[in-house]
C-alpha cells in the first residue's frame, strides 16, 4: 500500500512537466473562450485585447438570436442520436453474428466487411448523392442519418469483443432452452455494456462533428445540422471582422460533446487505453 | 417521454410541409453570412450596415412590398458552392443564388443556368445599363446569364497619416507609384522617415490576392493570360517582370513578409505599414477605424485602385452576381424572379454602402455614390476594371492554383521561372481534363 502511494506521488519536477503540459492543453481552450466575450471590433486591430476587459456575451446572444440555431441544435442531436443508436444496433446484430453463428460464406463477409475499412467515404461520396436524390431521401433525417449506419469499424470492434465472451455461457443458456434471439439479448449484450459505451461515445462524436456529408445532403436551412449552420451564419472574413463571434460558435458547439466527454469519461479514456476490447 | 418524443417528431413533420399559404415562394441561396438577430426584422436598408445586414434588410424589405411573393431564404457558407453542385445534381436547384462572376461559366457551359434576358426583360433592365466591368462579367457568349450586383478588386488602402510623415502627400492625397522602380524609391523613403513598411501584404494563406497582383500587371502590360479556352500563357516576359518585381520587394524589405490576410487587417489597423494592398470588401470596415477617434487611421485612410506601374491602366476584377439555376417554374414564379431583378436593380446603390462598386452606371455616376467617401476615388475601378475572359472555366480553382505558386515566387521558396512554369503546367493539366 506504502508502496503504491510512493508510486503514485509525484516528484517536484513531474509536477512541474504536469502542469506545463496542462497549460499547453488549456490555453487553446482559455483563450477561445476569452475572445469569444470580447466585442467583435475590439478584435480587429489586436487579438489580445480578449486578456483584459470589458468583456461581454453579446456573441452568444447574437447566436441565440438567430431563430435557427436551435432547430440546428435539435437537428443535430437528431442525427447524432439517430445514428448512435442504429449503429449500436447493427454493430451488436452483426458482431453477434460473426462472432458466434456458423452459415455460409461467414468469413468470406467479415472480409468484405473489413474491407470496407479501407475504402475511403470520399471515394464513394458522389454515387452515395445520387442514390440518396434518387431516393429522394436528401434535406430528411434518413438521409443524414443512414449513411453513418455503414460503420464497419464498429462491426469489427463488436465482433472482436464478442469473440472474447467465452462459449460455454452461451451453451449453459442453451442447456436452460433459451433461443438465439434470448441468449443475445440476455446473456451477451449485457456483457458487451463497455464495449457498447466506447463504441456509442466514439459514434456520437463522430456524428456530431460531421460537416462533409450534411453540408451536401442537408441543403436547406431548416435541416442544416449546428456544424453546417453555424459555418453558414459566418460572414465571408469573419476571422478578422468576426473573431469574437466565430469564437461564441465555437464554444457553442463544444458544449455538447464537453458534456458528453464528462458523462463518459471513463469509457473513453479505457477505448484510448485499448481496454474496452479484451 | 414518449409523448413527447411523439410531439416532437409530428412538430418536426409539420414544420417540414411545403407551405401552401397562397403566395408565390422563390428559394434564394445566398452566401455574405446570417445576421437575423440583428436584422432578421428590419426593412429599413438604409440603416442596415455590412454585406449581411444590408442584404437581409433588402430581401425583408422586397417581401414586405410585394406581399403575393415569399422569398424563403437559404445561407450557405461561403461560398455555397459545393451546396450548389449537390442541389443541381439533386435535381433540386434554388431559384435564385448569388454566384461570383467568375464561376458563372462553369455552370453556363453544362446548361444548369437559364440565360437573364427575360427576366431583366420583365424587370425594364438593360445589359446596356450595366457597368463594363459588369457587362463583361456576366455574359457568356451571346447570353447574359446574371443580374451583375457588384464589381470588387484589389485596392491600395492608404494609411495617410504614415503617408504624410513619410513626405509622400501632395494636396492632401497620398503619391501612389507610377513605375515599378518609383515604387521602391517610395519604399525606401517611407521606411527610412517611419520606421514602418511601406507594403503591408498578405502572402500566407492568401493565394487570390497573389493572383490577382499577376493578373492585374500582365493584363496592363497587354499580355493575353488565356489565349484559347484550354491554356493559360504565364511564361512570357511580362510574367517573369511581375513576378520579379514582387520577389524584388520582398528582398528589398519593402513589405512586410509572413502574414496571413488577420494579422495584415490587423496591422493595417494598428498602422503598422503605410499601403495595405487587398480588396473593395475592405472598405467598410477601414471606414469605420477611420471615424473611430483614438484608432490609428482616425481621419487618415484613403483608398485607390491599383496604381498603374506598366502599360495601360488595367485591373483584374471580379464581381457578385444574381444567377437563375436552370427548372421547371410556373409563370408566377418567373414573374416574381423578373420582380427580384427589378427591386435588386433599384437598390444597387444600398449594396455600394458595402465598399464593393455598383453594377448600373446610374448608381456609379450618381451624387449620392460619388458623395460617400473614398467612391470617387475608387469609381475608376468599374471601367478599368477587367474580368477573365468568360470562356474559361474554372476560374476559381485556377487562382488558387496560380495564386499558391506566385506566393513561392514572391517570398522566394520558388525561382521565379519555375513558379510561372509549374502554374502554367498546373493550371493547363487542369483545364485540359475540364469536360
Amino acid at each position: 500500500m506504502a508502496a503504491s502511494a510512493q508510486r503514485g506521488r509525484l516528484s517536484g519536477i513531474g509536477w512541474v512537466a504536469l502542469l506545463i503540459g496542462v497549460a499547453i492543453m488549456v490555453a487553446p481552450i482559455v483563450w477561445t473562450l476569452l475572445l469569444s466575450l470580447k466585442n467583435n471590433g475590439e478584435l480587429v486591430g489586436h487579438s489580445g485585447a480578449a486578456l483584459y476587459p470589458p468583456y461581454t456575451v453579446e456573441n452568444y446572444a447574437a447566436i441565440f438570436g438567430n431563430s435557427s440555431t436551435l432547430r440546428w441544435l435539435l437537428n443535430s442531436a437528431i442525427v447524432a442520436i439517430g445514428t448512435t443508436a442504429g449503429v449500436l444496433v447493427l454493430a451488436s446484430l452483426a458482431g453477434y453474428g460473426f462472432a458466434r453463428l456458423e452459415f455460409p460464406f461467414r468469413r468470406t463477409l467479415f472480409v468484405i466487411v473489413l474491407l470496407g475499412l479501407a475504402v475511403p467515404s470520399q471515394a464513394i461520396i458522389l454515387p452515395q448523392h445520387q442514390l440518396f436524390a434518387w431516393l429522394h431521401l436528401h434535406n430528411s433525417y434518413p438521409g443524414l442519418i443512414m449513411p453513418g449506419l455503414i460503420a464497419p469499424f464498429s462491426v469489427f470492434f463488436m465482433t472482436t469483443y464478442m469473440r472474447g465472451i467465452p462459449r460455454e455461457l452461451d451453451e449453459a443458456a442453451m442447456l436452460d432452452g433459451a433461443s438465439r434471439l434470448t441468449i443475445f439479448r440476455k446473456v451477451i449484450l449485457p456483457l458487451t455494456i463497455p464495449a457498447q459505451s466506447t463504441l456509442a461515445v466514439f459514434t456520437f462524436l463522430g456524428t456530431w462533428n460531421d460537416y462533409w456529408w450534411p453540408l451536401i445532403s442537408a441543403t436547406h436551412s431548416d435541416m442544416y445540422t449546428l456544424t453546417v449552420g453555424l459555418a453558414a451564419a459566418q460572414m465571408n472574413y469573419a476571422q478578422t471582422s468576426g473573431l469574437g463571434y466565430l469564437m461564441a460558435q465555437a464554444v457553442f458547439a463544444s458544449i455538447p460533446i464537453f458534456l458528453v466527454y464528462i458523462v463518459f469519461q471513463k469509457q473513453i479514456v479505457r477505448a484510448m487505453a485499448g481496454t474496452a476490447v479484451r | 417521454m414518449r409523448r413527447l418524443l411523439a410531439a416532437i417528431l409530428v412538430a418536426l413533420a409539420l414544420g417540414s410541409c411545403a407551405p401552401n399559404d397562397g403566395r408565390t415562394h422563390i428559394y434564394l441561396q445566398r452566401f455574405f453570412g446570417e445576421c437575423s438577430a440583428e436584422y432578421g426584422a428590419s426593412i429599413d436598408v438604409a440603416k442596415a450596415e455590412g454585406e449581411c445586414g444590408i442584404m437581409t434588410a433588402l430581401i425583408n424589405r422586397f417581401n414586405r412590398e410585394n406581399p403575393d411573393v415569399r422569398i424563403d431564404v437559404n445561407v450557405v457558407a461561403w461560398p455555397g458552392y459545393p451546396q450548389l453542385t449537390a442541389q443541381m445534381a439533386a435535381r433540386d436547384p434554388p431559384d435564385l443564388v448569388t454566384m461570383h462572376e467568375g464561376v458563372i461559366s462553369d455552370y453556363a457551359a453544362k446548361g444548369l443556368l437559364d440565360p437573364v434576358e427575360p427576366y431583366l426583360q420583365t424587370a425594364g433592365i438593360s445589359p446596356d445599363s450595366f457597368t463594363e466591368a459588369s457587362r463583361f462579367g456576366v455574359t457568356i457568349g451571346k447570353h447574359v446569364y446574371g443580374l451583375p450586383w457588384d464589381t470588387h478588386g484589389g485596392l491600395f488602402h492608404v494609411n495617410t497619416a504614415l503617408f504624410a510623415k513619410a513626405g509622400l502627400m501632395r494636396g492632401g492625397k497620398p503619391v501612389l507609384p507610377n513605375s515599378p522602380e518609383e515604387l521602391l524609391t517610395q519604399a525606401k523613403q517611407f521606411t527610412a522617415r517611419t520606421g514602418k513598411p511601406y507594403l503591408i501584404q498578405s502572402l500566407v494563406g492568401d493565394p487570390a490576392g497573389a493572383a490577382r497582383n499577376l493578373y492585374t500587371y500582365m493584363m496592363a502590360q497587354g499580355s493575353v493570360l488565356f489565349p484559347d479556352p484550354r491554356h493559360i500563357k504565364l511564361t512570357t516576359p511580362e510574367g517573369v517582370r511581375v513576378a520579379e518585381f514582387f520577389r524584388r520587394i520582398n528582398v528589398e524589405h519593402a513589405g512586410t513578409l509572413n502574414m496571413d490576410t488577420p494579422a495584415a487587417i490587423a496591422a493595417f489597423v494598428s498602422g503598422e505599414g503605410g499601403i495595405y494592398p487587398t480588396g473593395t470588401w475592405m472598405i467598410g470596415s477601414f471606414e469605420k477605424e477611420a471615424n473611430t477617434p483614438g484608432r490609428p487611421l482616425y481621419k487618415h485612410y484613403a483608398v485607390f485602385p491599383y496604381p498603374r506601374l506598366w502599360g495601360e491602366r488595367v485591373e483584374y476584377v471580379s464581381g457578385h452576381s444574381w444567377v437563375v439555376p436552370a427548372r421547371k417554374r410556373t409563370p408566377a414564379q418567373r414573374d416574381a424572379i423578373g420582380r427580384f431583378f427589378r427591386f435588386m436593380a433599384g437598390h444597387n446603390f444600398d449594396w455600394a454602402r458595402t465598399g464593393h462598386l455598383p453594377a448600373f452606371k446610374q448608381v456609379l455616376d450618381s451624387p449620392q455614390f460619388t458623395s460617400l467617401p473614398e467612391r470617387q476615388d475608387i469609381a475608376p475601378l468599374a471601367s478599368i476594371g477587367r474580368p477573365l475572359p468568360s470562356y474559361v472555366q474554372r476560374q476559381s480553382a485556377i487562382e488558387g492554383l496560380v495564386g499558391e505558386e506566385m506566393a513561392a515566387a514572391f517570398t522566394g521558396q520558388k525561382p521565379v521561372e519555375h513558379a510561372l512554369a509549374d502554374a502554367e503546367h498546373r493550371v493547363n493539366v487542369l483545364l485540359s481534363e475540364v469536360n
